[in-house]
């Protein structure tokens, strides 16, 4: 196997890696800025400077020549290299900051470079505390500057889209920004113009730079140069909590983080999944986080006479859900779970209806025809269409599902978080004489149709799992506290800088940001314990998924364990029956 | 080499009036060397090896052997392949390649038609600084008329070789001389130099391979195939042989482009050539081959001759040999902020160590030009220059530093003189 020597340690290649990459796959560091392991390789930051040398061979023999040591005579290169660009090759040796001079002097001037033309606005810039050019400063840099004449100015405060505002002064130039529309979205939208240190990326003359996956290069940037207009200035990186959660915006299942702080979710990054959405996620995805802070169901509400909802207590609530049970026969209710809820959440509405004798539920896709850009944007506006058709939900088309409700003698409708009447599926009218009980997230026509209302967990408070178009299965983490869940006790939350380190002034805690509202476990286990049945989950989302794993064939085996140790399971989707279209 | 230069005829620029007429160029015993190169006693493996035995240093600065650099493009695969060809002419002190477009463009487009038979290109451009648009018009014209006789198109005079051959103008980028930052701009993006390798012989034009040269690389050609390798290799110095384009500039009596073998004293083109130093003054300095190169001191250019070894051993290049002559009033403060201010301006801004330092080194200049500089200043200088020298995609970086090192080392009384007495020991 080939070999290749970093700073005196021996290791083993395959294929033709780049030095930069090999480097950091073995757990080791070199600093750098424009390398991006998914975009093309410009080497201009100049900041992976290494040495490298090639044993020599004797020409005719082929053998290493050796010193009196005994050691591989090196010839090295003239200049030191960027290791960003340059192929590992066999018996090549590499000094990397660890063990050079020259390398760490170069490592350093460049930092001296970068910094001399840079505002050094820390205090106020959004990047802080997630910045390389602050960590590798700090590492590598030069302990000041000797820098002193005037620095370059150049705009501030540009709006380069709906979503983007630059800062060039603090601009490094690295192309990433530049690079991602160029390569992966694919909109050209933004260049640098101007030459040498007036440098800056623009969009052109009076275009906006309005790129669906626009926010991507604010995450690209290595700088606070992009920053995204909705979070600038919300918070520090530090205050906040980061989660790994799913995109639920569309089919595609992007992953990503949430970043919590006082049980608001103020931003949503992208976070790695090779399978799925390699480092990215559409701007839209990233808006969700308005659906998990703002217009919350929070406590049950009830219809009185008819006419209005009142907010009720959760005893009150179930008492009305068991009236309005027993009013009706099992076979005038239908239940219609939602391409919107997790797998986990359609199950248990399924098992309702099987012990109840309800029948299956029903379901209609959220599509918009032609929306899907054959990228991370799908036609499926829901997360998880695969996950209900492998519970083997019964699927409508819109029409077919308000037929059902007017022409089959139904009474009582039961819907899963599934917007339905907002999306024009049913009409409010349908309500009139048919009782309609709503599971749901966020208010909506539908849920304010009801005549009796139930608050559940979103995606950002419970952990579940949604199947994405390609039949990936992927799960959720709690990332906001409710009304009844605590993020000490809960070993699923995670625990942010001010949680394990701050004093009680550092961590805000306005009950106003918790919903009330409770997962589909907890709840169906109250109403199930009230109608006399044993439908008790104490693990939550994770006891139910085992269950699934046992009792239904398509995720046969699937567990969490296994789903974060892959980063989600491809199910075997059969592709006949199920159009999995982008 | 003493004095042989006096005798000698040039072949680039001969005294011909109107040469720039095709058919004036004919009578001349023009496209005589295309005609040959086309029959039957050559192939396009023997073109190359005569023009590599004739070691045509590459005029466009770097000196690398045309006919070696051909050798290195890949077998022809059917798909198109380029030749470009450098009139970018952008160095400061650097005004040659234009005196080939207006005196003597026929012997350049026989010159790169012949390198595309040789390398099987495709297509040819010209690539042509915008500021020289009427030696643009030049151009055009001179091609539209190699292209009615049937020496440029398709089955070029009964052959089979066909190939196109179309101008193209730069829009005032210094670095679109730079070959791969050309190259970019051919392909109608900004100039940006790339990262090397891959070579342009490889990866060149819209990824296929491609050869670049100077304008005054190409025109020699026709020469060698006509006289022969050994008759280039007889003219001037031995490394680095042939007749160059010396333009000379500054302030000398008869500034301008004169015609010569490699090798000639570099005192005897200031002061016999270009008629010496204006006003009888005292020579002070010279740039030997534009801006980039070191700048050599006028009392140390006893025996110094214009060929690549010599000036390496007196501290400089032969680069583009563009002259630059400095009489003694010449303020050399003045002259590196002119020239770092150059550097600066056509940074193209793609990497750090040049987009940062050239600026920084102008700011530092200005400084000391405005007496406003420090000792210490002239060591942070130095610093710089270390610390942009030999890190970046493209050599701007290098010829940005050089100037600036070698002036202020060759000439630091002065810059020393210029600065403020610091009122603390500084290191
Ligand atoms: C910053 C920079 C500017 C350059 N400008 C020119 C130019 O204007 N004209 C030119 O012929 N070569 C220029 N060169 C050199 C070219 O990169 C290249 O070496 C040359 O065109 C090759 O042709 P030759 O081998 O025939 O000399 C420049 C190089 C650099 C680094
Ligand atoms: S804005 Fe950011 S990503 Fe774009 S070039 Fe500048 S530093 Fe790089
Ligand atoms: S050295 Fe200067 S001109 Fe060359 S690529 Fe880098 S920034 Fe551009
Ligand atoms: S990471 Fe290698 S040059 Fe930028």
């Amino acid at each position: 196997m080939p070999e290749v020597y970093i700073d005196g340690e021996r290791y083993e290649f395959e294929g033709k890696p780049k030095l930069l990459q090999f480097i950091l796959d073995q757990g080791l560091e070199v600093p750098y800025f424009c390398y991006h392991p998914s975009m093309s390789i410009p080497a201009n930051c100049r900041q992976c400077m290494v040495k490298v040398g090639q044993p020599v061979r004797d020409r005719e023999t082929g053998e290493f020549e050796l010193d009196e040591n005994g050691d591989r005579v090196i010839r090295w290169f003239p200049k030191l290299q960027t290791s960003c660009s340059i192929d590992v090759t066999d018996g090549m040796v590499v000094k990397t900051q660890e063990s050079d001079e020259l390398v760490r002097r170069a490592q350093k001037d460049n930092l001296e470079f970068i910094l001399i033309n840079h505002p050094l606005d820390c205090p106020i810039c959004d990047q802080a505390g997630e910045c390389p050019l602050q960590i590798q400063t700090y590492k590598y840099g030069p302990e000041g500057s000797r820098f002193e004449v005037k620095k370059v100015h150049k705009p501030k405060r540009v709006q380069l889209g709906p979503r983007v505002v630059l800062d060039a002064e603090r601009c490094i130039n690295c192309t990433r920004c530049t690079r991602f529309v160029d390569e992966v979205s694919k909109t050209h939208q933004l260049t640098i113009t101007k030459r040498g240190d007036s440098n800056y990326p623009i969009t052109a003359p009076g275009e906006t730079f309005d790129d669906p996956y626009s926010l991507n290069t604010v995450d690209l940037c290595p700088v606070g140069a992009l920053t995204s207009a909705d979070f600038r200035f919300r918070a520090r990186v530090w205050e906040m909590n980061q989660t790994p959660s799913i995109d639920i915006t569309n089919g595609k299942g992007c992953n990503i983080d949430l970043w919590t702080r006082d049980n608001l979710v103020l931003r949503i990054t992208p976070r790695h999944n090779p399978h799925v959405n390699d480092w990215w996620m559409p701007d839209k995805g990233r808006e969700a986080n308005r659906l998990f802070n703002e217009n919350r169901i929070s406590r049950p509400s009830v219809k009185i006479d008819g006419e209005s909802q009142v907010k009720s207590s959760w005893n009150n609530a179930i008492e009305t859900f068991v009236e309005h049970i027993e009013s009706v026969k099992p076979e005038e209710i239908l239940l219609i779970g939602s391409p919107h809820a997790s797998v986990e959440e359609n199950y248990l509405l399924t098992k309702l209806g099987n012990l109840m004798g309800w029948g299956t539920p029903h379901f209609t896709p959220h599509l918009n025809e032609g929306s899907g850009d054959g990228f991370l944007i799908t036609d499926d506006q829901a997360p998880n269409t695969q996950g209900i058709r492998l519970l083997g939900l019964s699927e409508n088309d819109n029409d077919q599902l308000a037929k059902r409700i007017s022409d089959s003698g139904i009474s009582c409708v039961i819907i899963l978080n599934d917007a339905l009447i907002d999306r024009n599926v049913l009409t409010e009218d349908l309500f009139d004489d048919t009782c309609l009980i709503y599971f749901g997230t966020n208010e909506n026509k539908t849920s304010q149709s009801a005549d009796l209302v139930f608050p559940i967990t979103c995606v950002a408070e419970h952990a579940a799992s949604y199947v994405n178009v390609d039949g990936r299965i992927q799960r959720s983490f709690p990332a906001k506290e409710t009304k009844y869940s605590n993020r000490r006790l809960n070993l699923e939350m995670s625990e942010g800088r001010l949680d394990r380190y701050g004093t009680k002034f550092d961590n805000w805690v306005t009950e106003d940001n918790k919903v009330d509202c409770l997962p589909a476990w907890d709840l169906f286990a109250l109403i199930g314990m009230r109608m006399g049945l044993d439908i008790e989950y104490e693990m939550g989302g994770r006891e139910v998924m085992d269950e699934i794993g046992r009792k239904v064939p398509s995720f046969e085996g699937v567990s969490y364990e296994q789903m974060d140790d892959e980063s989600g399971i491809a199910l075997n989707i059969d592709s006949k029956k199920v159009k999995s279209k982008n | 080499m003493a004095s042989e230069w006096k005798n000698f005829e040039p072949v680039l620029i001969p005294d011909i009036a109107n040469l720039r007429n095709i058919d004036v160029y004919l009578d001349n015993g023009g496209y005589e060397a295309l005609k040959a190169v086309l029959g039957s006693e050559w192939t396009p493996s023997s073109v190359i090896g005569e023009v590599k035995a004739a070691n045509i240093r590459g005029r466009g600065g770097a000196g690398f052997n045309a006919g070696l650099k051909w050798s290195f493009m890949p077998e022809p695969d059917g798909k198109p392949r380029y030749l470009a060809c450098n009139g970018d002419e952008s160095e400061p002190g650097t005004f040659k390649d234009r005196k080939l477009f207006e005196f003597n463009p026929h012997l350049f487009i026989e010159g790169a038609l012949i390198a595309a038979y040789a390398m099987q290109c495709t297509t040819i451009y010209l690539y042509i600084r915008g500021e020289y648009i009427d030696w643009i018009h030049m151009m055009d014209r001179a091609l539209q008329q190699a292209y009615d006789k049937g020496f440029i198109g398709e089955n070029i005079l009964g052959s089979d070789f066909s190939v196109d051959f179309y101008t193209h103008s730069g829009a005032g980028a210094y670095i679109c001389g730079e070959e791969t930052s050309m190259l970019e701009s051919l392909e109608g993006k900004r100039g940006y130099p790339r990262v090397k390798p891959p070579f342009p012989a490889q990866n060149g034009l819209w990824g296929r391979p491609t050869t670049i040269n100077n304008i005054e690389t190409l025109a020699n050609v026709p020469l060698v195939i006509n006289k022969g390798a050994d008759w280039f290799t007889s003219i001037g110095a031995r490394n680095h042989p042939g007749s160059i384009l010396y333009g000379i500039s500054g302030q000398v009596n008869r500034p301008g482009v004169y015609e010569l073998p490699s090798g000639v004293p570099i005192l005897d083109l200031i002061h016999e050539v270009a008629g010496g130093v204006r006003n009888g003054k005292k020579l002070k300095a010279v740039i030997p081959g534009g801006s980039s190169t070191p700048v050599l001191r006028g009392d140390k250019l006893e025996g110094v001759t214009m060929d690549s070894d010599s000036l390496r051993e007196a501290g400089s290049m032969l680069g583009t040999a563009g002259l630059v002559v400095m009489d003694e009033d010449t303020d050399m403060v003045d002259v590196l902020w002119r020239i770092a201010h150059f550097y600066h301006h056509e940074s193209c801004g793609q990497c750090t160590p040049c987009r940062e330092g050239t600026g920084w080194l102008e700011k530092v200049l200005l400084k000391i030009k405005n007496g406003e500089g420090e000792i210490r200043d002239l060591d942070l200088l130095l610093d710089v220059t270390t610390q942009m020298e030999g890190r970046t995609i493209c050599a701007l970086a290098d010829a940005a530093a050089w100037p600036v090192r070698h002036t202020i080392n060759r000439f630091r009384d002065e810059f020393e003189a210029r600065c403020k007495r610091s009122t603390f020991a500084t290191a």
